[in-house]
């Protein structure tokens, strides 16, 4: 297996945009592109959960070649419902990885917020098991069911999932980039309507539009994919045991802590898929990133704060600098490229090795990447 | 009478309701099963905003029967449910009801639904209520 480089990385801004998808995935690739150094790819491997839909478009990975002037290059389309950026990731390590290309524009998008809030949130919902859905469960529901779990279970307080909020906003707000670019506080948080109870509005991400990009090659000096690895479970939640890990995320860490020949030990910065605030607790002890039970007390002692020990979600977050679907387990790895390359302005931390953990519907299809700064 | 139709794995004698055609963790084909209604909260939340074609509040649950199988359930309100707590469960039209051991929310809930079938929901809460009463040793009876 040849190394995997990243050689450039791109995004848009996350929010509310008024470009189109493919113009939102051009300015990304081009930004990606430049970073880069390169002019064409040999291959495009494109990310949209569902551009049929929010946009009318298919074919789109075509339809995204043509739109950018790349007609000629190969392009496919990847999807795992939220985590398709992430998977469109491994479809091009993969091919470098295997020989069979030298480079890979690896774009992920989506434009939601042209629609309306409740169409938006059931068509993301269609990812969720059909039996489920017709009793009106949508992804804030079952985040829901996996709160009061988690509070009720492990003694976690919704204090201490709302602190996840208030970092990631402060995050956020240094990151020109984010959806969110404000703080909040905790009884901001605290007070903000209740949406999916015990989850309030503060809890859950924004809908957001936009784009991220980043260019693979099989020779590099940079940034290097150390490990990937991808993680199952059941599309239903009642067919689970445990609503309060997800081993979807466990199974996709031991595959790329077992790629890259090291574990969490080594992981010096983290961006996690806070959907949902108490996800990001979740996540950090399924990662193995801090012990089981912990992830609340180092939250609320700073320790994933940027200038704690363990930077987690730099970017923002999904909670501030939004969740573009597609886009995001992307933007999760461009965040990762400039924070391990200098280039995180206002946000930097210190860092040789970075993780990203997408989740794909909920926590059925979930991805970890490690990224190691050669040295 | 009224009781959970649920389906079994002849390989890992794996629960499911409502039935699935194969089990999930082996491609095999799963076997009808009846079920108690009643079994354990697992977790419980409301929405306030539920989607198109659902009443606001919608509450639901996620319960654990007896043999093993989890299910969502509707049901009229969270106010007295904990995570942990006994509840009836009850499949009217093919949707499943979690209420307390109180009659008068099991009445209120199958009046709404039921409208003027007053009869079969004097039945459905005598069934329930009895069957609550054998208590959880029962365990699975298979379908006759």
């Amino acid at each position: 297996m040849s190394d995997v480089w990243i050689a450039g990385a791109g995004m848009t801004r996350f929010g509310k945009r008024e470009e189109t998808l493919q113009d939102l995935m051009a300015e990304a690739a081009l930004a990606a592109l430049r970073a880069a150094s390169v002019e064409a790819p040999e291959a495009i491997v494109v990310a949209a959960m569902n551009p049929e839909e929010f946009v009318g478009e298919g074919n789109f990975a075509t339809h995204f070649a043509t739109h950018l002037g790349f007609a000629y290059v190969p392009a496919l389309r990847v999807e795992t419902a939220t985590s398709s950026g992430a998977a469109a990731l491994f479809t091009g390590f993969a091919a470098i990885a295997a020989g069979l290309r030298r480079s890979v524009l690896v774009v992920g998008g989506e434009k939601m917020t042209h629609l309306s809030t409740p169409r938006v949130s059931e068509l993301i919902s269609r990812s969720i098991d059909p039996h489920e859905r017709s009793y009106g469960a949508t992804m804030p529901a079952l985040a829901g069911l996996v709160t009061r779990t988690l509070m009720a279970g492990h003694g976690v307080s919704l204090r201490e999932i709302s602190q996840v909020s208030v970092k990631n906003h402060a995050h956020g707000a240094l990151n020109p980039f984010a959806h969110f670019q404000s703080r909040v506080t905790l009884e901001e948080v605290l007070e903000s309507r209740v949406v999916a109870d015990p989850l309030r509005l503060f809890h859950c991400c924004p809908i957001s539009d936009g784009a991220a990009a980043v260019v693979l090659t099989a020779e590099g000096t940079g940034i290097r994919i150390a490990g990937i690895g991808q993680g199952a479970d059941y599309l239903a939640v009642r067919y689970r045991d445990n609503l309060t890990s997800f081993r979807a995320t466990q199974a996709a860490a031991e595959a790329a802590y077992r790629m890259a020949g090291f574990g969490p030990e080594r992981v010096d910065v983290a961006e996690v898929h806070d959907a949902f605030a108490p996800f990001e607790l979740i996540a950090l002890e399924d990662l193995g990133l801090v012990p089981s039970g912990k992830a609340a007390p180092v939250t609320m002692s700073g320790e994933t704060a940027l200038d704690g020990r363990l930077p987690v979600n730099p970017s923002g977050g999904l909670k501030a600098r939004g969740h573009a679907l597609a886009a995001t387990g992307l933007a999760q790895v461009a965040e990762l490229v400039w924070q391990l390359t200098g280039s995180a302005t206002g946000r930097q931390v210190e860092a040789r090795v970075g993780l990203a953990h997408s989740i794909g519907g909920l926590a059925t299809n979930n991805w970890v990447t490690l990224l190691e700064r050669a040295a | 009478m009224d009781r959970i139709q649920g389906s079994r794995c002849p390989r890992c004698l794996r629960v499911l309701a409502p039935p699935a055609r194969f089990c999930p963790d082996h491609p095999v084909a799963m076997e009808p099963v009846e079920l108690h209604g009643y079994g354990d909260v697992i977790s419980f939340t409301t929405l306030h905003s539920p989607p198109e074609g659902f009443r606001s509040p919608l509450h639901i649950a996620l319960v654990e029967l007896p043999a093993g199988a989890r299910i969502f359930c509707h049901g009229s309100e969270t106010k007295l449910l904990r995570v942990g707590r006994r509840v009836a469960v009850e499949a009217v039209d093919q949707v499943f009801y979690f209420s307390h051991l109180g009659l008068a929310d099991r009445a209120r809930l199958f009046w709404r639904r039921a409208g003027d079938r007053g009869e079969r929901v004097t039945a459905m809460a005598k069934s329930v209520v009895k069957r609550l009463f054998r208590g959880p040793k029962d365990e699975t009876t298979e379908a006759p």
